[in-house]
Order: C-alpha cells, then structure tokens, then sequence
C-alpha cells in the first residue's frame, strides 16, 4: 500500500472514531422485549452492547402501554364481574365505587416496577442505554438524536433492529381527545356513556372488557366477518356468548367511512352490511385496526436493509437481514406481533451476532386474547387446517364435564386439540374458558416436544384442575375417556 | 458514468469457489485494495480487493453464488476516478503493490438495465434446512443448529423415531472431515461434559475449520519421523543483530526466520529429494526446481502459512522485509490465495516464544517441515575448555516414505552448519 493510502485510510479512521462517541460491538435499537431480550443476552455472551429506545423507560409498548397495564386494567375489571356473578351463588356485593384516578395510578405502579427492574438488570449488565431515536447513517453508524435535536453517533460491530411497531391509523379520523388509539385507551381518562371500537381483534375487545365492565356500553365494528379473527370460530363463538351483554351493537362486514367530532359527541357514519342508516353518536371511539411495522423510520436504506412494502424488514430464519451483520427482530420482521415471539427472536440475533449459529426453529406461538373467558391457541388451528388440506383429527372436551369449572360457576368453555390423523402427534390446540392463556402452555410444549395424544392422555394431570381438560381432551382422542359418555368404539 | 466491472482475479486452483461474504454495498467509495467481497476455497477464506478507486454501483453476486476467476463481482463508477486513482509504485519496499494485487483489466461497459437487487434480497442466504416436520425437541434443534447438522437428514434412534441428542451427537462423529468412519479409524465417543461441570460451546474460527482437516489428512496420510539438532548461532546473531539495528530504522526488522529460510534453501539444494512431492502413484518422487517456503504465521484466527516464492534468488535484506509485510498482511486477515499455494516446504519457528523441541506436522504434500525453537547460551566443549555457546534447537519432521533417518540427520547438519558459519550462505 502506498504512503498516500495509508494517509487515507488513517484519516478516514480517524475521522469515523471522531465522530462515534460510543463504539459497541452490538447496538440494539428499541428496547421491547425483544430488544432488551437481545441486549441483555448479547452481553450475557461477553459483547459490549449498547441498547438505544425513544423512551427514558425500558420496556416498549408492551410493558408500558401494552401487555402489562392492560392486564392491571383487565385483572380489575375481572374481580368486578366476579363479584357480580356471586350474586347467583348466594353471595351479593354492593355496587363497587371506582376511583379511576387511583386505578390508572396503581396500573402506573405496576409498570413502574417492571420497567425500573429492566433498567436495573441492564445496569448489572453493563448494559448502556441510550435515550433517543436511532436512525441508521451507514453499515456500522448509528445516529441517535434526542429530544432537543441534539444527537450522537454510536458505531457498532453488530446491530439487532427491535423497533417494533405502532398503531395503524385511519386517515380520516378527526383529532379529538375523544378518539383514542389503544395507548389512549390504556390512559382511562373517562368512562364513556357510549363507546365505539373500530376493529374487533384483540387488543380492541381486551379494552372493550375493561371499559364496559366499568360502565360503558360499547358498539364495535370490524370489516371481517367475524370478531377476533385469526382464532377459531368455535372459540369465539363461546366469548361471544357470555359477553353478549356488553354490546349494543356489533356491525359485521362493515367499516367506519366518516366521522365528525361535534360537541355532543363523535359522530360516526358506517358503511356495510350491519351498517346503521345514520351517523352514529359516541362519548369515545377507540381505533383498534392493528399494527403497522416501523421499519420505514429505521434509516434502513443507509445501512442497505431490506423493507418491504409494508414496512416489514426481510429476514432469515436466523433473524439476518440482507446485510449480514445486522438482525432484526419482533414486530418490525412480520406477524404475529407478540411479545414471547420478539424475545426468543432477541435470543436467536443475540446469540449470531455473537457468533454461535442460532436458529429461529419454533413450531408454535401461541396466541392469547385476555378477554373474559379468555381463548388461547397454539400450532394449527382448525380453520388453517382445513384451509391448507392438514389431514387432522380433532378432540374436544367441553368443561361441561370439568368438576373444576363446574365448581368455579363457569362451565362454559371447552378445551380443543389437533393431531396429525396419522402418527397421532398433536399439531395445534384452542382453548376457551376461564386461565385459557395459563393453560395453553402445557399444549405449546407438547406441540414442541412432539408428543402424541397417548403421552398427553397417560401423562397424570391434578384433579380438580381446569388443566386436567387437556389430558382428558387427548383421552378423547384416543377413545379412553372415562370423563364423558361413552364414545363410538372406532 | 463510466463504470467497470470488477472480476474475480487468478485465484490459483479454485474453480466454483462460493462467496461468503459480500462486505460493500451500492454506494460505498471503495479504495485499491479495500476488500470488496470474501471467498472460501477448501484452504482459506480470501478477500478480493478492489482494483482501482470509485463508487460500489451494483453487486453482481450475492452470498452462496460460486464463482471463478473472471467472474464480475461488483460494477464500480470510476467517474471520480482519475489522477488520484494510480496509486503511487511506492518507495521500492512494498513489492506486493501492484503485481501481486491480482487484477483484471477494468473494462469498461455501457450502463444498461439490470435486475434490481432488492428482488434477490430474499434468496440471497443459504437456504436454512428447515426442522418444522422433524422428530426433534427443541433442546435437539438448538444443538443441531451450533453444530450445523441437518436434522432433515437423520434417522432417530429415540421413542417413536424421535432425534436425540445422542443421535446428534453421533452424526458429528460420522461427519467429521476426513475422520471417522470414513478411514475405519474408531471414533471418539461423545461425552456430556455438563455432567461433570459447568461447559461453553465456543466456534472455532472460520480459519481453524479449514486448516484442522488439512492437518488431520497429513496426519494420518504421511508416516511421521521427527529428528533434531541444534545450530551455534553465536555469530550470526551478532551480525543478525548489526543488521537489525539499519533495518529498524527503516521499518521493518531483520529476524532469524530470514536466516532459517537461506540456511533451508542451501540444505534443500543439496538434497533435493527432501524439495520434492510424492507423486500420486507413490512410485516416484516430483523434485522441485524452485524454492518456495512456507513460513507457519500466528494470527489471532489461528495459524497461516503464508508462501515466500523464490528465496533462493532473495538476500537477507528482501527476505527480511518481505517477512514484515507478509506477516502483517496476515495478522490483518489480508490473505489471497496466491499468498498460499506453491510452496516446497515449510518452517515453523517457535522461537520467539519458547520450548526446547516439538514435532511439527508435514505440510503435505511437502515432506518435511523445518521446526525451530528458542535459542539458548550454553556451555560448548570445544575440545580443551567449555565455550559459551548460542545454541538453537532445531527439529525436522519428514515423510519417512520420502526422506530416510541419515538424509534427514544430513540435511539438519547441513542447515545447522549454514547457521554456524553465515558466509557459506553466500556460496
């Protein structure tokens, strides 16, 4: 090399290390669970590793305005509906008095603690964090710049992209306090007379829970023909009953077209087949219409990353991007958009980025609405199956014949699985009923672990549980159940 | 804008060698000789640098494609490109400047329409073997996924025909490059060595996977004899040291190593048999007529053997710098594959860090390796008193089918000999 290009290389050298102020071998950008999940595995695994998040909080949406306060909220709102239930048992409550601003602030305290124990394990990690927004500015430059537009440029070895996602939004929806996301929902400023939810998946039936249980009456309108899609109608079909009662109406194959806010309230016109003639008026409306990924507003073309249309970054099963020494992972990689699959992701970049050789090869991720009866489900669901030809054979245990969820005053759920109709392995399961999201996980690891309906059958479960509806469910399948009737000898 | 096409330069032997690495993007100002993509050929991974200056505009490969010499990797915008691109031939010290940085004539080639690169982001890695149908808990695929077994492929032994871990382990065994099964040899049988204690799995080096199959094959390939001898450098380390002193000053340094590979050449010379190959039909032996050495470098991905070509028509001096830069070159992960392949025989010297003797393995197909250790002063009977002595421990290890016990006794006394008196390097 000529003295020339050495002078060259050293001033670019130079001036690279000049302008990086922290150098790490992995950043990782976003700290949600699967961002914090990789950082904190990547420095298990003795990399210096800088973790960087919009927020002074660790956590992301899901511990501070996802998963964890709306479970605080729906926790309190299923007390409230048991004690009310209690009246048929003999046992009668007087009318519960809500002090909303002590409820939002102890949901607050929750979070609080979770998210300052995830600060502490990043300190005894020595784990850096950066607050700001982290913005690719080349192949191994980060650009984070904080709130007053100052910023610094962290050069790295490594990157794991774990910026998540955020709610979609409809365009034409007017800005009003009144109309809330699901971050504004969460924040329980009000207890709404008349509440509208535009989406019936998940996140915007959780938050129908928690609000007409404290008092309001709710509309919900969702394009697809069914609520909750994605689970099984069967599953659903139960939920639907048992929370009738909470709906004025619930507008199928129909969509929000215009609303305008008014001083009496939101008025929302509807267009569809369950579609009212005229605007309706509403106290609140909550937009629940999903989750969009935020890998437009990651810098992406600078580092050379590949993003699809949609916003999704492309990766492998190792949760490598097209750019070899850059990962991502969660929300920002694809569906489902759940915390469990963002943290065993984090694991599998951390562990790349790290040099081992670490694979996404999980064959189920489970699926909770924490509604009341919750449903759960895993692996293949039925309606996939029979859409993707999966020859399956099917068995079901209504908790009917459950002593323990006839004890509990709530029989209404069943618990459902799948098997491979010809080595009997089991390939998915559904369940609805009270704990269905703790209940799940003894299908999700059986589904791993390959066991066929025999070993879940034979496998001794407690009794009276409500998990013994899974063993009995694979007694069923095998013709051995002694629980039910008897069943047609096959 | 003018643009050229980078080519994958003369390689040596390699045909098809797959890309593992594609370190520039569109976009990137690239410099002569940054590396612009890595290869892996059976011996090492190989960086091919940029020819010129300019701008990356299009990759022409993706990871996993095989190519050959000629193959366009990269379209590079020169238009910036003009006076300042003709690096300077430097200041006579730096011979691997332009001759030896392998290069393809830039040709330069209209712009014209091409396939975007986004589409081929997708099938741009290895395709993954995928578990989704396999028998296997996910603790198996976690250990079959570090250690790179398709689990796809594997009979379980396990309830039901399920994977274990053993079964794993045992595919390892099976497939371990040129061991095993393969040669009859009995395996080593796995362990768990969590039972007895806390354990970590750490990957060996890209270079540690390619050269330990290399030495396991001469291993059990070449009948190894080792013998040894010791030099009385006394002399020559006072004149090595003179030499050092101007050297220094001049940036690089005058090191025994230069004396090892002279001192080689002259024993080599008179006996060629040991700067020969086995042919492959075993009946006869190929002598070489030119004198390339191999010379073990440490480095921190593991061991290198990079070749000096044509020592014996270097001095000290060449050698001596050629050392430092080659050395350097590697210890940074530079290595092109013409840096090693060609040599007749090789040295690995210890002695900078210590030992009295060690058995070096033949670098086959050579047939002997030149081993030196550390020096150390003693006491010398020169027939009426002792004599403070700076002896150096010298061992050779040689393909008995090749070299026999006196010719290798011979050629060690003669380099010993040739380091005891440094004026017969001269002859």
């Amino acid at each position: 090399m000529s003295t020339e290009q050495n002078r060259d290389l050293e001033s670019s050298l130079e001036k690279s290390d000049r302008e990086a102020e922290h150098t790490c071998d992995v950043v990782v950008i976003g700290a949600g669970p699967g961002g914090y999940s990789a950082a904190f595995r990547a420095a298990d695994l003795g990399a210096k590793t800088i973790l960087v998040d919009r927020w002074p909080v660790l956590g992301g949406v899901c511990l501070n305005i996802g998963c964890i306060p709306s479970k605080a909220l729906l926790h309190t709102a299923f007390i409230i509906d048991a004690t009310r239930n209690m009246t048929k048992q003999g046992v009668a409550f007087a009318e519960p008095q809500i002090d909303l601003g002590k409820l939002a602030a102890h949901k607050d305290a929750v979070v609080k603690k979770l998210t300052s124990g995830l600060a502490s394990m990043a300190k005894t990690r020595n784990v850096t964090t950066i607050q700001g927004t982290g913005v690719f500015a080349d192949p191994h430059l980060l650009r984070v710049t904080f709130d007053e537009g100052r910023e610094t440029i962290v050069r790295f070895e490594k990157a794991v992209v774990a910026s998540g996602s955020e709610p979609a939004t409809l365009p034409f929806m007017p800005s009003d306090p009144r109309i809330v996301d699901s971050t504004g929902a969460l924040e329980l400023h009000q207890i709404p007379k008349k509440m509208l939810v535009i989406g019936g998946g998940i996140i915007g039936l959780e938050m129908v829970t928690v609000y007409s249980t404290l008092g309001a009456r709710i509309d919900v309108v969702e394009v697809l023909d069914g609520l909750m899609p994605g689970a099984d109608r069967d599953l659903v079909g139960v939920w639907q009953k048992v929370n009738a009662r909470r709906f004025d109406r619930v507008m199928l194959k129909t969509k929000v077209v215009a609303a305008e806010a008014k001083g009496d309230g939101i008025h929302v016109t509807f267009e569809g087949e369950n579609a009212p003639s005229e605007p309706q008026p509403y106290d609140m409306v909550l937009v629940a219409v999903g989750r969009k990924p935020n890998g437009k507003l990651i810098g992406a073309d600078a580092a050379g990353i590949s993003v699809d249309q949609r916003g999704f970054v492309l990766v492998d099963k190792q949760m490598r991007t097209n750019v070899p020494h850059i990962f991502a992972v969660g929300d920002i990689v694809g569906e489902p958009m759940l915390a469990h699959k963002a943290v065993h992701e984090g694991h599998v970049a951390a562990e790349n980025a790290a040099g081992k050789s670490s694979y996404f090869d999980a064959r189920q991720i489970p699926s909770v609405a924490y509604t009341d009866p919750e449903i759960a489900w895993t692996g293949v669901t039925e309606g996939e199956a029979k859409s993707r030809g999966v020859a399956y054979r099917k068995a079901v245990f209504p908790w009917a014949a459950s002593g323990r969820a006839i004890a509990n005053g709530r029989d209404e759920g069943f618990t459902k699985l799948l098997f491979d109709g010809e080595t009997h392995r089991i390939i998915g399961g559904g369940i609805v009923g009270l704990e269905a999201g703790n209940l799940i996980s003894e299908v999700c690891l059986a589904i791993e672990m390959g066991a066929d309906a025999m070993d879940i059958g034979k496998t001794i479960h407690p009794h009276p549980t409500l998990s013994e509806s899974i063993g009995m469910a694979a007694e069923v399948f095998e013709g051995i159940c002694t629980d039910l009737p008897p069943q047609k000898r096959s | 804008m003018p643009l050229v096409d980078v080519r994958v330069p003369n390689i040596g032997d390699f045909d098809n060698v797959p890309v593992v690495e594609i370190q520039v993007k569109p976009g990137d100002e690239v410099k002569p000789d940054d590396p612009l993509i890595t290869l892996e050929s059976d011996k090492a991974a190989m960086d091919v640098p940029s020819p010129q200056r300019g701008k990356v505009s299009e990759i022409l490969v993706s990871i996993g494609d095989k190519v050959s010499e000629g193959s366009a990797i990269i379209r590079l915008d020169v238009s910036g490109d003009d006076s300042k691109s003709e690096p300077k031939s430097g200041n006579g010290k730096s011979h691997e400047a332009r001759d030896e940085t392998p290069s393809q004539p830039a040709k330069a080639i209209p712009p014209e329409p091409v396939s975007s690169p986004p589409a081929e982001a997708e099938d741009r890695s290895l395709p993954a073997p995928d578990f989704g149908l396999v028998h296997a808990s996910p603790s198996v695929r976690r250990i079959a996924r570090e250690l790179g077994i398709d689990l796809t492929k594997l009979t379980g032994t396990g309830e039901k025909g399920r994977i274990t871990k053993d079964d794993v382990k045992r595919q390892i065994a099976r497939s371990e490059p040129g061991g095993g099964a393969q040669t009859g040899i009995p395996e080593i049988p796995a362990q768990d060595f969590a039972k007895y204690g806390p354990v970590e799995t750490k990957p060996m080096s890209r270079l540690k996977k390619l050269t330990g199959p290399n030495l396991h094959r001469s291993w059990l390939n070449v009948p190894h004899v080792t013998n040894a001898d010791e030099a009385d450098i006394t002399d020559l380390e006072d004149y090595r040291k003179g030499l050092d002193e101007t050297a220094k000053a001049k940036g690089y340094r005058v090191t025994l190593v230069a004396f090892l590979l002279k001192s080689a050449v002259s024993a080599l010379k008179e006996y060629p048999d040991v700067n020969s190959s086995l042919a492959p039909t075993k009946d006869a032996l190929i002598l070489k007529r030119y004198y390339n050495i191999g010379v073990a470098v440490d480095t921190p991905d593991g061991l290198v053997v990079p070749v000096i070509r044509d020592v014996d028509r270097k001095g000290i001096l060449e050698l001596s710098q050629e050392l430092t830069s080659v050395s350097a070159r590697m210890r940074d992960g530079k290595i092109t594959p013409t840096d090693i392949q060609g040599s007749t025989f090789s040295i690995s010297s210890l002695g900078g860090i210590g030992g009295t003797t060690f058995t070096p393995i033949v670098n086959a197909p050579e047939v002997a390796i030149l081993g030196a250790m550390r020096s150390k002063m003693q006491p010398v009977w020169d027939g009426s008193a002792f004599q403070p002595r700076l002896m150096l421990p010298l061992c050779l290890s040689y393909d008995h089918r090749v070299v026999d016990g006196a010719l290798a006794a011979r050629f060690l006394r003669k380099i010993c000999g040739a380091l005891a008196d440094v004026r017969q390097l001269v002859l």
